[in-house]
Order: structure tokens, then C-alpha cells, then sequence
């Protein structure tokens, strides 16, 4: 497609953000974006902002307007998106339809969220506990939903406990990289394996802390770039699926553990917008959505980067490492970063952004050309997948 | 008169030795304990749902004329106020709105009260099949477990106009103005022991006794269930019968005094026993007495020897309390473990549990016409095939696990909470938490593991009555 090109990338740092508020954040990424886009804030003619759980934050982003009033972005349509962990890409997808439809000729989508300001058991537990259904699929932590998937996998292929593991120590390698990251330590395979266990085989190495943190694009439509002032990066595709519901997956006979049907889909289409037949040999690296080291080997499969079964081989092979084939999570992924839930989405795409622009610093992808960012929500329903293209 | 149609019992998984509830207490004497999720209620589902498993009751409850017409719930320990354990029980079984359902519960002698109206309606020629479920939980104050009697089980009987593995041919109840220890108000009240012994308990039992009994030789078995029981032999021979007549309760010393339940369940492990204590097996004649501020007396034929062991059976199937500590944790009296936090007001809803009820209480599931799939949740096409014609199907309460996962942060007395997605037997999938894991290494479940579904409390704090499935290993 490269119709829509992303003219300006911020990032807060992640991690447990004492100091700032929510509105801190929403600022602290905003400008970094308007600055890079090389626009005035009175340039933008809509957005969006992400934030999956107000609820459990500080009760900010239940609206669109909360990302007006800490900007004094007023007088243009803003409006909230919600789609559980994948909140972050929608409200880019949002704004890239919108500019399409020609609604807006610069769009923002930001993503925030302010978790750390509650203990960590009153935020992601509190509301698997808390809220939701009194019976179905009570017992659940968002770490249980992803281990049954674990467990199927060791079941049915040859997958081992380290490989599991393993995902999280190349991670936290990467992370030692990223300067934004918010677990900057690397970490050996045994420090990872012997970690409390939150939900077996998941260790709480293996899960991604609650942040704070908040991402910002802003995008224009491509012919829209100025080559004097922007380094544009294009949407080469981009897909998003909701491909079953929150209690549907473990309810559901047809579903067999081994697979994400969402990432499956929105590769589909984000692929078939980009030309690419073979993503292995046609990207040069992949942010993963790994809130769990196993959705990170499970992903492989779905987006095609080896066959099912197979994902085992390549965190063996170290191909996905950063310096291998196809280098995945070199920002350290949500498992060095912390998942400030409506911002990962967002920042998995500065973070391609930066690469493809050759910003990447330590852990610059040499000559990387095309990234693929993907994203998951609820547990594994909903997916997207954007491919980032330095060349229109 | 009337039959006993049938009948099942329900133990909790766990006892308790008495030694370990305090030193003093005997070695290899043992009561039984309810888990933390499990109350009255779920003991009593438990027991009326074996009932259908009984081989008794071949035809199960689908037989024509079995279905019962009445419920009677007898405890000793009610969880509810203003409301209807006996409705609440009928509607769980799945019996229809506006059947007879009374409950009996000012007394452990209410067991048998339930029995004697059953047979007395169905001697009415009013009612056809009466199921009768008594069932008692309770927990002594901490530091009283040796003192005070109690054990936790629940007993349930059909009782039924259709000739059954055992007739009443004789009931009767004499009432005594004396008790022994009484509430009133908030107050206990005591007389003094001898005082109530003697002018309550030995009066009223021997002139019941007169009154009752005609041939004292004719029984093969006699069971007494009262707190006096020791001391009641001087009567009973007065009476005219011999010290080898008497059935032992040998079940006070495995489960404890299980209160209201205590009499049936005396009862039906005398029915599988054989020969009877006279020395004779098959046919017999039994006679019940069960003694709390006044005698109840039934007179009960059987036909046969039963081939049924449930209540040695049940007694096997138990695990020990291995500490004070964990019996603490399992009355929530104690401190979490430290990874974990208290149990926290969860979400629920009564209108929800109302509305979804045939799915969440009768395991009921849709299956699709066009593909065949069963779903357990509702939806408006196949996820597999898009069809949109659904017929309503029964689903198993066993099956097979698919994968699981074991979850340690979420609240639990004793975690880790194990997370299992079953495959049903017959088609369905759903997702419970296992329990009946207090040491969870000795229940370990895997993929492939054989599970069944019981009916337990899913909110532990007590806070509302909260019944849904949760898997066991068989």
C-alpha cells in the first residue's frame, strides 16, 4: 500500500514512572512527535488515544479527552479506542482510515497508560479476579491463559521448558540495549527457569511486568510527505482480526492450544497489502507482542517466519536473536519494556520506525528495510500486524 | 407405609485426626472435614445426585415415576436465613418450581423428622417419591474441635411408594420437654447433665419404648443415634432386648458426629452391612432410633442383601489434614500464603446466575445441527461451519483433560489453583479449577487425565452462595 506515511515517532522511557502523571506521559510523547514531524500541535486534524484499562490505572482515558486537555487539543474529533492489549495498533489503524477517507490530512494515534501507580497485584490480577464473569474462567491470571498454551505446545511438539526460558534470556539481552527499556539487566537461563513461578511452566521472568509508559505517531498521507523536513516511513500493511471472544478460546472444541487464529488473520492481510509471499526472506526484523515468553515462539509460527512446531528450532538456532536471520524483540520486547498496556502497540512501531531509519543507536537491525510489528489482545483474540516500510 | 427407593452419601474429600486437632486427642480416631470450597449445600447436591448412580435406581431419575414430588432438607447447621435450603436444593437437581420443599432445621435429630414426614405423605397417598436430604457442617470455635461434636457429611433418601431395597413399616415420635443443650436467643443453655440424662433421655426413651416396640426380639438390628447412647443399654435391656442386637456406630470414630445427617447415614450403612448384628443376612428387621430432646423410632424391613458399599466405599476415598496450620488455612483462620493475597470481593450477580442457568447450573450445551459441534457457550453461529441452527443438548460431567495450567497468584487458601480445560465425554469443552488440592502433588492432574465435575463454592469469602463446577481426578 504505502499510501500513509508515519512523519513523527515518540517514546517515554517504560517503567515504574513515579514522577510522572498520566498527563506528564501523554506530553512527554506527544511532543517528542510533534517535534520529529517537524509540525505545530495545530497541525493535527484528528486523533487517537489508547488505553486499554483506566480502570485499573488512575481513571484516566476512559475518553478521548483525555488526551485533549493534557495537550489543549481541542475543537477536532479525538476519540478513545479500546481493544484490550491491541489497543495501541487500533488507534494507529484508526488513524491511518481516517486518513484515507480523507476525514484528516494529519492524524495522531497515542498510546498511554499509568499502571504503577497501584501494587502490582491491584492492577492485571486485580481485574482477572475482580471483574469479568463470577464463574468463567475464574482462576485465571492473564499468566494462565497464555501457559495452557504452553503446556499443549510441550505436549505436542518437542518444545522444552528451556526454549520456553530461552525467549525471555535473549530479551532481556536485547533490553540491555534500549535505554527506554524498563528491566535493563541480561539474564542466564537458570536465573529465568528457577524465578517464582507465576503460572507453569511460566516463571515470572517469563512474564512481562506492568509499566508505565506512553508511545506517539503521527501520520500523513504519503503524497502529503515533505522530503525537506520528514524521514517518512510507510504502512506497507496493516491487518487487525478479532478471531474469537474473552471466554470463547477455552470453551471453544475446535481450539487447539497451538495457535493464535487473530495473528494468523492479520498477517493474512497485512502480507497480502505488502506483496510479501515469503516474510522470513522479505522482513528484516519483528517486534512480537511476547507478554509471555510462549506467545513469542508460538507467533513465529503464526506469522509464518518457520512451520508449526518449528519455532522451537529457531530460538535454538539463535536466527531470532539480535546479529541473527531475522532479529525479533531487539527493543527487549514487553518483557524487558513492562506492557503499559495501550502504549505497546504504539511503541513496537516507533521502535521498527527507528530502525528503519537507521536511528536505532546500540541495537541498530544493519540495513534494515522492512519491520513487521505485532500486537495481540485478550487472550490471543484479537491481533494486528503492520508492516513498516522505509522506501514508498 | 413406604420404601427406601434408593440413597446416596457424600463425604468431603478430607478428614481430620484427632490428635492432630489437639494432643490430646486419639490416634486413628478421624472426622470428616469439608474444603474450603464445599458447605452444606454442595454436600447435600452431592448426595441427591447419587441417587441417579445408585444401582438401586437403575432406570435413574428419568424413571417415569421416580422424579421426586418433595423435598425435604433436614440440617442442623443452616447457611441461610428467611430462605428455603430445601427450594434452593430442589432447583439445583432441576426439579420444577413449585414442588414441595420444606426444610427441617432446629435440630440433629431433623434427619430423621424429614424421614418421618416422607413416610407419612407418601402414606397420605399424596405424594409418590420424596426425596429427603439431610446434611451438616459444622465448624466448633477454634480450640474446641475435641469438645465439641461434629463431622461433615450428607445423607439423601428416596423415599417412594414403589417397593424399594428396604420398607418402613413403622415410625413414630415421642417428644420430650427436656433437653440436654439448647440455644436461646444468643444464649446456650445447659441443665445439669444428670438432670437431663435422667429426667429427659432415660424417661422419654423408655417410655417410648413401651409404647413402640411390641416384640423387642423380632429386630436384627438396633441402631440408637443419640449423644446418651452409652448409657442407654440398661434401658433397651430393661425393655426386653439382648446386649447383641445393637449395630455399633462405627462410623463416629471415622467421620465424627455428622449432626442431622448422623441417623440416616447410621442407617444406611446398616442396610450394606451383613450379616445384621443378630447374626442373620438378607431379609431383616431394623429398628431406628434417634434421640434429641425427644425419640424418633422407625421400624424399616429389608429385602436382600445389598450389593452397594457406598459408605465404605466413601470412607476409603479420603485424605488427611496433615496440620492444625492447614486446618486453620482451610477455615480461613489463618494467613495467607505469601506469594498470595486475600480473597477479594469478586463480581457476581444473581440475575446473571438466574439467567444463565441452564447453562452454568444444568450443564446444558448447544449442539450444532449442521456440523455437529457442542459448545458449551451460547452462540449465534458455529465457529466451525457458520451454521446457525442449534439444538440443546445435556452435556457429561467427566472427561478428559486437554491442557491445563496452574495458577499461583490467583487468591487461594492453597495454592496453586490448577486451571483445566476438559474435554467432556460426548462433546463439549469447558474451563473449571480443580480442586480438593490442598497438597496439590498428591492430586497432580496432566493433560490426559480422566477428570469429573462437582458442584462447589467458587467465591470463597462467603459472601453470597456462589455454585459452579469445579473438576476432581477421578
Amino acid at each position: 500500500m504505502k499510501d500513509i506515511a508515519i512523519i513523527g515517532i515518540g517514546v517515554t522511557k517504560f517503567g515504574e514512572l513515579f514522577h510522572q502523571s498520566y498527563d506528564d506521559l501523554v506530553r512527554d510523547a506527544a511532543k517528542q512527535a510533534v517535534n520529529d514531524a517537524q509540525i505545530s500541535m495545530d497541525e493535527i486534524g484528528a486523533a487517537w488515544l489508547s488505553t486499554a484499562f483506566p480502570e485499573i490505572g488512575v481513571f484516566k482515558g476512559r475518553s478521548g479527552m483525555d488526551l485533549s486537555e493534557p495537550l489543549s487539543l481541542y475543537n477536532i474529533p479525538v476519540t478513545r479506542v479500546s481493544n484490550f492489549c491491541a489497543s495501541g495498533a487500533d488507534a494507529i489503524r484508526n488513524a491511518v482510515n481516517a486518513l484515507r477517507a480523507g476525514e484528516c490530512d494529519v492524524a495522531m494515534a497515542l498510546g498511554v497508560e499509568k499502571l504503577r501507580d497501584r501494587q502490582p497485584q491491584d492492577s492485571i490480577v486485580k481485574m482477572m479476579v475482580e471483574y469479568g464473569h463470577p464463574f468463567l474462567q475464574k482462576g485465571f491470571t492473564a499468566a494462565g491463559t497464555f501457559a495452557v498454551y504452553a503446556n499443549r505446545m510441550m505436549k505436542e511438539y518437542d518444545l522444552t521448558r528451556e526454549d520456553i526460558s530461552n525467549v525471555s534470556v535473549k530479551n532481556h539481552l536485547h533490553g540491555s540495549l534500549n535505554e527506554k527499556a524498563f528491566y535493563r539487566k541480561p539474564c542466564s537461563l537458570e536465573e529465568v527457569m528457577k524465578s517464582q513461578m507465576v503460572a507453569d511452566p511460566l516463571t515470572v521472568l517469563d512474564s512481562c511486568p506492568t509499566t508505565d509508559g506512553a508511545a506517539c505517531v503521527i501520520m500523513v498521507r504519503a503524497e502529503d510527505v515533505d522530503k525537506t523536513k520528514h524521514r517518512p516511513i510507510y504502512i506497507d500493511g496493516i491487518g487487525l482480526s478479532v478471531s474469537t471472544g474473552w471466554d470463547l478460546p477455552f470453551f471453544d472444541p475446535n481450539h487447539d492450544f497451538l495457535s493464535f487464529e487473530a495473528t494468523r488473520n492479520a498477517a493474512k492481510m497485512a502480507y497480502t497489502q505488502a506483496g510479501i509471499t515469503k516474510p522470513i526472506d522479505e522482513i528484516d526484523l519483528v517486534e512480537v507482542h511476547d507478554c509471555f515468553s510462549i506467545v513469542e515462539l508460538l507467533t513465529y509460527e503464526d506469522l509464518g517466519l518457520c512451520k508449526a512446531g518449528e519455532s522451537k528450532d529457531m530460538i535454538r538456532g539463535k536466527s531470532t536473536q539480535f546479529g541473527g536471520q531475522i532479529p525479533v524483540n531487539v527493543s527487549g520486547g514487553l518483557l524487558s519494556c513492562g506492557h503499559p498496556v495501550g502504549s505497546t502497540g504504539i511503541r513496537m512501531v516507533v521502535e521498527i520506525a527507528n530502525h528503519l531509519r537507521g536511528t536505532a543507536g546500540e541495537r541498530q537491525v544493519k540495513g534494515a528495510k522492512r519491520g513487521l510489528s505485532h500486537n495481540i489482545g485478550g487472550p490471543g483474540a484479537i491481533a494486528s500486524v503492520i508492516i513498516l516500510n522505509k522506501e514508498h | 407405609m413406604s420404601y427406601i427407593k434408593s440413597y446416596g452419601i457424600a463425604l468431603p474429600h478430607f478428614k481430620i485426626e484427632d490428635v492432630v486437632l489437639h494432643p490430646k486427642g486419639k490416634k486413628g480416631v478421624t472426622k470428616s472435614v469439608c474444603f474450603t470450597d464445599e458447605d452444606l449445600i454442595t454436600l447435600a447436591y452431592e448426595a441427591a445426585s447419587k441417587l441417579e448412580l445408585s444401582p438401586s435406581l437403575r432406570e435413574g431419575w428419568g424413571g417415569i415415576n421416580l422424579k421426586p414430588d418433595a423435598v425435604l432438607f433436614a440440617t442442623s447447621t443452616p447457611v441461610f436465613k428467611s430462605r428455603y435450603h430445601a427450594s434452593f436444593l430442589a432447583d439445583l437437581l432441576h426439579l420444577p418450581q413449585g414442588i414441595l420443599a420444606l426444610d427441617f432445621t432446629n435440630s440433629t435429630r431433623s434427619g430423621t423428622d424429614a424421614l418421618l414426614l416422607a413416610n407419612t405423605l407418601i402414606d397420605s397417598g399424596n405424594y409418590k417419591n420424596i426425596l429427603v436430604v439431610a446434611a451438616d457442617v459444622h465448624f466448633p470455635a477454634i480450640g474446641k474441635e475435641l469438645s465439641t461434636p461434629f463431622g461433615h457429611a450428607a445423607c439423601a433418601i428416596l423415599v417412594s411408594k414403589e417397593v424399594g431395597v428396604a420398607e418402613i413399616t413403622a415410625a413414630k415420635s415421642y417428644s420430650s420437654s427436656l433437653a440436654e443443650e439448647f440455644s436461646y436467643k444468643i444464649n446456650t443453655i445447659q441443665y445439669d447433665p444428670r438432670f437431663s440424662r435422667d429426667a429427659g433421655f432415660k424417661t422419654n426413651l423408655t417410655n417410648s419404648l413401651k409404647d413402640f416396640v411390641t416384640n423387642p426380639k423380632q429386630y436384627d438390628a438396633v441402631i440408637l443415634n443419640s449423644l446418651y447412647a452409652r448409657m442407654a443399654g440398661g434401658i433397651f435391656a430393661k425393655a426386653g432386648f439382648e446386649e447383641t442386637q445393637f449395630a455399633k456406630d462405627t462410623l463416629i470414630s471415622k467421620i465424627g458426629n455428622t449432626g442431622a445427617a448422623h441417623g440416616l447415614l447410621l442407617l444406611i450403612n446398616e442396610l450394606e452391612s451383613t450379616p445384621f448384628p443378630s447374626g442373620r443376612a438378607g431379609d431383616g428387621t431394623i429398628l431406628l432410633a434417634d434421640y434429641t430432646n425427644g425419640t424418633n423410632f422407625f421400624e424399616i424391613k429389608t429385602f436382600g442383601t445389598l450389593k452397594e458399599k457406598v459408605v465404605q466405599e466413601q470412607l476409603k476415598n479420603v485424605e488427611l489434614i496433615n496440620s492444625y496450620q492447614d486446618y486453620l488455612l482451610l477455615r480461613k483462620a489463618g494467613n495467607y500464603n505469601s506469594a498470595n493475597y486475600e480473597t477479594k470481593e469478586m463480581f457476581s450477580s444473581e440475575m446473571m446466575q438466574e439467567r444463565e442457568k441452564d447453562t452454568l447450573q444444568y450443564l446444558k450445551g448447544l449442539k450444532c445441527d449442521e456440523c455437529g459441534t457442542i459448545y458449551y457457550l451460547k452462540s449465534t453461529r458455529c465457529k466451525k461451519c457458520k451454521g446457525d441452527k442449534f439444538s440443546t443438548v445435556q452435556l457429561a460431567k467427566h472427561g478428559t483433560v486437554y491442557t491445563l495450567a496452574s495458577e499461583h497468584y490467583f487468591p487461594s487458601s492453597f495454592p496453586p489453583i490448577n486451571m483445566l480445560v476438559i474435554d467432556l465425554d460426548g462433546g463439549g469443552r469447558v474451563t473449571v479449577q480443580q480442586t480438593d488440592t490442598m497438597y496439590p502433588e498428591k492430586n497432580k492432574i496432566q493433560i490426559g487425565s480422566k477428570v469429573k465435575l462437582v458442584l462447589r463454592k467458587m467465591i470463597e469469602n462467603d459472601a453470597k452462595p456462589n455454585y459452579f463446577w469445579k473438576g476432581i481426578k477421578i
